[in-house]
């Protein structure tokens, strides 16, 4: 069955983790390196502080979109609640931030491990819905989530249990790591963090659970058929994604310092999906268009003067192209479209000799069994 | 296949594109009630110190960052300022030299906000910050504000934007404004009190004021808060005027879309005299909120009005701002959609304050004499505020806090009462009085 | 604990504002059965139609002028998606469906707040002439409009389940719903079928907006996610039934409203209906099914 990712995956050979990598791996694993050390090193000395700041949101909410990506575009599940998971997670991370006096990557991961359990505890008994009823049933839980938030308001330095003071005229800023504290050093900190988690969610793809969330896309049934453990699987991937979206959160509340239920409303679920789809739920790299697309893009509309609304405009016209004519999203229409571009030029230019063949995916498992876009029966 | 779907995104854009053009007929042009006639009397001229010579010299830049998202949007204000600075810089400039102006906006996201303000500083090298008008800036932006030496003249709006020294307010924010529509009902005797607020950050703070008055009063209070935007409108009245009683008052702290449906909804229901009388903070200080009221609520609804009501003082500068507002503030891509209110007035006033400042500037302009100048303000007539203002070297301002009252008269805001100072039972208000050496009870500053 | 006097009113608000979850759950539902899609721009598409009727009438038109140019915005703008996006999303699962809905509702919220903006603090609101007349029940007074949001929703609930089930349209809606090419062997005219599911529910659109707006607010945000409430009645009766549909919506109304007296509770009553379809979706779907047919939900 094809879904909202729009293509049919078929299942990794064994091993993978342990098979020589192809020239072509080779060549895709070194650009990475170059990028992420570019990011790391170059990128914030070249950039206004404007854009480091965004950037760092951009580095967020690409853990965000990957932890989605993982449940949309692999195991095929749709959730319309990640921006409460999110809340969660920055929650979390503030209350143990103001509370304790531990370092920054312990209450990291402390967070990742409360938001883990709470995701999969809230949708566990949700897991036997399927399709629409499932992601409906998402939505339900981020609206309610948030009100309780709404009611429960943010951690700003006092005590008791919500660490919420109403009366608190002058908050004390969430803290930073304290080899992080300024904005270029929070940022490479965060693209760390952000690196971490994607490395993370490759090697599940990888092994076993890549596997076996690549079966219960193709379909259910046989899956269940062939002995796989549907349940915990569909599982694990809610808990992978919560975690790593938990992780984000934290990451978050160390970078703006100040966190208000105001900033995670369950109309950002449909808005954080929009862009997954667009970006491309299936890839990894789709994650990182995607957290361009709802944060860098704003910061230049901005400073064109466009209004924001132009791009809520445009992220609505993205999802009802994406879903009607490229599927896979601009990662890997992008790729698709440039390569037969560059192939038409070079026909163009050698008069008749065949272009090259489209260009291999980048990062994410072999290559899908069907090219077209048409649907599978 | 793929000519077909090509074509199909062609169609589809066509049409998204034909469907935006014909809803842009139906566009927006909500202009308020009247743009007076008498206006035109005074020349706009008047804004700056040499009219009709154009200011040609190097640019004094200054900066804001406001909050525009749905339902919330307060750019009328850093447009309105940015209307002033135009017809300042038409007429002379500042000693010759123009105002450059930057507006930055946001949606209430923390990292956007301080993104902004990095901006602001480190790109377009503002030598000062006027008009921010933002539900959380104060709180994201302060300490750096505070680290940079910079003392901002804003619209207040979360509890920081008055507890903190780098901040100066033209208006008197949702605590202050709330106290006096308070203090308002219990001088008419009224002995039971339901304070009921919109569920944003700062409730507990601004809970504080009116509790201390009522307390004071010997008058019980009940606290209420809800989400906004409100759905149920119907529950909310009705659980307001049973908790208030018929000797009680019902006092809103909302938005003005959100007041709305709360107090047509008790209209609708036939609980407005339920109860003995409505009050609300200065957010319904509006000519839209009366006259989506209507008649019915003539004398029944009586609201804190933190700026003077631009129809009831025909003085130079209420025409002039006028004026301002008719040249300058409705012309051009950047347009002050509300007209005459408060929000515009808010940006009257901020720029006003902002060229008397720099005004008095001998020398360079830099950082540090811009600020230094804003810091100096003091003892400024605005003529849009009771009392003259001043932003003062304390560590909490609170500039504004003498206040009118209004009330609904068919279909517009009249005085009800005129400036009256905000208690100082409230403690952070006799805090204020105290830094800034006015007396409790001392009607000028 | 308040007394049983101090919670009739909030029976009566409960049921007032059930209606107004019903009206848009009921619209939900009945193009959901005859398409297969969960049109959640339903309350962006009313929004926006409101909007244009409140400018037209600040212009000067005359009420009922503006109210048909509501309600034909709105039937256009729901037939014209579906005639672009029915076809060419007909094979795809119902979540696609619901998906591609989303991006409509972006477009139009995003588009609302640039023609109809709030920036100068705005306050718009529409009025019915039904407002001014009135009714008592337990002491709270009700105005027509309410009764006639309550009445419609009735209306449309027997209606649909009538038309569907006894009409060859109907028939041929629930056919397609179920599957579209077998139906359209069948020779069953599918496209103008569907043409009329879509417009039938742009058309109840846009007079749930009109209502929606007088009753609850003239505010984009507001009555764009109102949806999601209402969502939440259709889910309680599982997509399935258009009857169901309008109980749930009374239930979720009147649970809402009775939390809203109760200290303890009060603050939490906006996540009465979404904490309801929660728990009936949980408790109705106790066994887990894999559905093999097309038909996968």
């Amino acid at each position: 069955m094809l879904d909202v990712a729009g293509r049919t995956a078929s299942a990794p050979q064994p091993g993978s983790l342990l098979r020589r990598p192809s020239p072509g791996a080779l060549i895709r694993t070194v650009v990475i390196v170059v990028l992420v050390l570019f990011t790391l090193l170059a990128l914030p000395q070249l950039l206004s502080l404007y854009y480091v700041d965004y950037m760092t949101q951009v580095a967020v909410y690409a853990m965000v979109a990957l932890g989605l990506g993982v449940l949309v575009g692999r195991v095929g599940l749709m959730s319309l609640g990640q921006i409460a998971v999110l809340s969660v997670g920055a929650w979390s991370a503030a209350r143990l931030l103001f509370g304790t006096s531990q370092p920054f990557p312990l209450v990291l991961v402390e967070a990742g491990l409360i938001t883990m359990v709470l995701g999969t505890v809230l949708l566990l008994p949700a897991l036997r819905l399927r399709g629409l009823y499932l992601a409906l049933i998402t939505l339900m839980l981020a609206s309610a989530v948030y009100v309780v938030l709404l009611t429960l308001n943010f951690p700003n330095g006092g005590h008791g249990f919500t660490g919420y003071n109403g009366n608190q005229i002058h908050i004390p800023p969430i803290r930073r790591p304290s080899i992080a504290t300024s904005d270029p050093a929070y940022f490479r900190y965060a693209v760390v963090v952000a690196v971490l988690m994607f490395a993370l969610v490759a090697i599940h793809i990888r092994t076993r659970p890549g596997r076996a969330w690549a079966a219960i896309r193709q379909s259910e049934p046989a899956a269940l058929a062939a002995g796989i453990n549907t349940t915990l699987y569909k599982l694990w991937a809610v808990a992978l994604a919560s975690f790593v979206t938990g992780v984000a959160g934290g990451v978050l509340a160390g970078a703006v310092h100040y966190l208000y239920s105001d900033d995670f409303p369950a109309y950002t679920s449909i808005t954080i999906l929009a862009v997954v789809l667009m970006g491309g739920a299936y890839s990894l790299w789709g994650a990182i268009v995607a957290a361009l697309l709802m944060q860098l893009l704003p910061a230049l509309l901005n400073n064109w003067g466009v209004s924001n609304d132009w791009l809520t405009i445009l992220f609505g016209i993205g999802v009802v192209f994406t879903l009607t004519t490229a599927p896979r999203g601009i990662a890997e229409q992008f790729p698709k479209d440039m390569a037969r571009l560059g192939g038409l030029l070079v026909r163009l230019v050698r008069r008749g000799k065949p272009g090259p063949a489209g260009t291999p995916e980048p990062v994410s498992a072999p290559a899908p069994a069907a090219a077209s876009e048409a649907e599978a029966p | 296949m793929y000519g077909l779907l090509s074509r199909t995104r062609v169609i589809v854009a066509v049409a998204a594109a034909t469907g935006l053009a014909t809803l842009a007929g139906f566009g927006t042009s909500s202009a308020a009630a009247s743009t007076s006639s008498s206006s035109a009397a005074v020349k706009t001229s008047a804004c700056g110190t040499k009219p009709g010579v154009k200011a040609t010299g190097t640019p004094i830049v200054l900066g804001s960052i406001v909050t525009d998202q749905p339902g919330t949007s307060f750019t009328d204000i850093p447009d309105m300022v940015n209307a002033y600075f135009t017809c300042v810089n038409d007429n002379g400039g500042v000693n010759g030299h123009p105002i450059h102006y930057y507006i930055e906006t946001e949606q209430t996201n923390p990292a956007q906000i301080a993104a902004d303000a990095k901006q602001l500083v480190q790109t377009d090298h503002v030598l000062g910050i006027v008009g921010n008008t933002s539900i959380i800036e104060c709180s994201v932006d302060s300490s750096y504000w505070k680290s940079l030496g910079y003392y901002v003249i804003a619209s207040g709006i979360a509890p920081e934007c008055y507890g903190t020294p780098n901040f100066a307010d033209v208006n008197m924010g949702p605590r202050y404004s709330s106290d006096g529509a308070v203090q308002y009902a219990l001088a008419k005797g009224i002995k039971k009190i339901v304070f009921d607020q919109s569920n944003v950050p700062g409730t507990g703070y601004i809970a504080a004021g009116p509790n201390a008055l009522a307390a004071q009063a010997h008058a019980s209070i009940v606290q209420l808060t809800e989400d906004v935007p409100i759905t149920n409108a119907d529950s909310v009245a009705i659980k307001e005027v049973d908790d208030a009683g018929p000797d009680g008052a019902v006092i809103l702290n909302f938005t003005p879309p959100d007041a709305l449906v709360i107090l047509q909804a008790a209209q609708s229901l036939g609980i407005v005299d339920h109860v003995k009388m409505w009050g609300c903070s200065t957010p319904c200080n509006t000519d839209f909120l009366a006259q989506s009221l209507g008649a019915t609520w003539n004398h029944k609804l009586y609201v804190n009005a933190e700026l003077t009501p631009p129809d009831s003082a025909n003085t130079p500068t209420m025409k002039l701002y006028k004026a301002i507002l008719q040249q300058y503030g409705l012309t051009g891509p950047d347009k002050v959609t509300g007209g005459i209110g408060s929000f515009s007035q808010m940006g009257f006033t901020e720029a006003e304050i902002a060229v008397h400042a720099l005004e008095s500037i001998k020398g360079a302009y830099t950082v540090k004499s811009v600020n230094a100048a804003f810091k100096g303000v003091k003892n400024f007539e605005t003529g849009m505020l009771c009392q003259k203002w001043t932003f003062g070297n304390y560590p909490t301002h609170i500039a504004n806090n003498e206040d009118y009252t209004v009330t609904v008269e068919n279909g517009k805001m009249l005085t009800a009462q005129g400036c009256t100072q905000i208690s100082a039972v409230d403690p952070q208000i006799a805090g204020y009085r105290h830094h800034a050496g006015l007396a409790p009870l001392d009607p000028t500053a | 604990m308040p007394s049983w006097q101090e919670f009739q009113p909030f029976i009566v608000t409960g049921l007032a504002l059930g209606g107004v979850y019903a009206l848009s759950g009921v619209g939900l539902v009945v193009l959901y059965q005859a398409t297969g899609v969960v049109y959640l721009a339903f309350g962006a598409v009313g929004a926006t139609g409101a909007l244009i009727a409140w400018s037209l009438i600040s212009v000067s038109l005359p009420g009922w002028l503006a109210w048909l140019v509501c309600i034909a915005f709105s039937g256009a703008l729901t037939l014209g998606y579906g005639m672009v996006f029915g076809p060419l999303l007909a094979r795809r699962t119902p979540l696609v469906k619901a998906t591609a809905t989303l991006g409509l509702l972006l477009i139009l919220y995003g588009a609302m707040d640039l023609l109809w903006t709030t920036s100068g603090g705005e306050v718009r609101s529409l009025t019915l002439p039904t407002d001014a007349h009135k009714f008592s029940i337990a002491g709270v007074q009700i105005t027509y409009t309410q009764l006639i949001g309550l009445v419609i929703g009735v209306v449309i609930t027997l209606a649909t389940a009538a038309f569907l089930r006894s009409t060859k349209l109907g028939t041929a809606m629930r056919a397609m719903a179920n599957d579209r090419e077998i139906t359209a062997t069948l020779g069953v005219p599918v496209r103008r079928v569907e043409a009329a599911a879509w417009l039938g529910c742009g058309v109840l659109a846009g007079i749930a907006g009109l209502l929606l707006a007088d009753m609850v607010a003239l505010d984009a945000t507001t009555l764009t996610f109102l949806v999601i409430s209402s969502l939440a009645a259709a889910l309680i009766a599982r997509l399935r039934s258009v009857t169901l549909t309008f109980a749930a919506a009374l239930l979720v109304g009147l649970v809402q409203n009775l939390m809203v007296p109760i200290p303890s509770l009060s603050n939490y009553n906006n996540m009465a209906p979404f904490v309801l379809a929660v728990l009936a979706l949980l408790a109705l779907s106790r066994r887990s099914v894999i559905a093999l047919s097309r038909e996968e939900v």
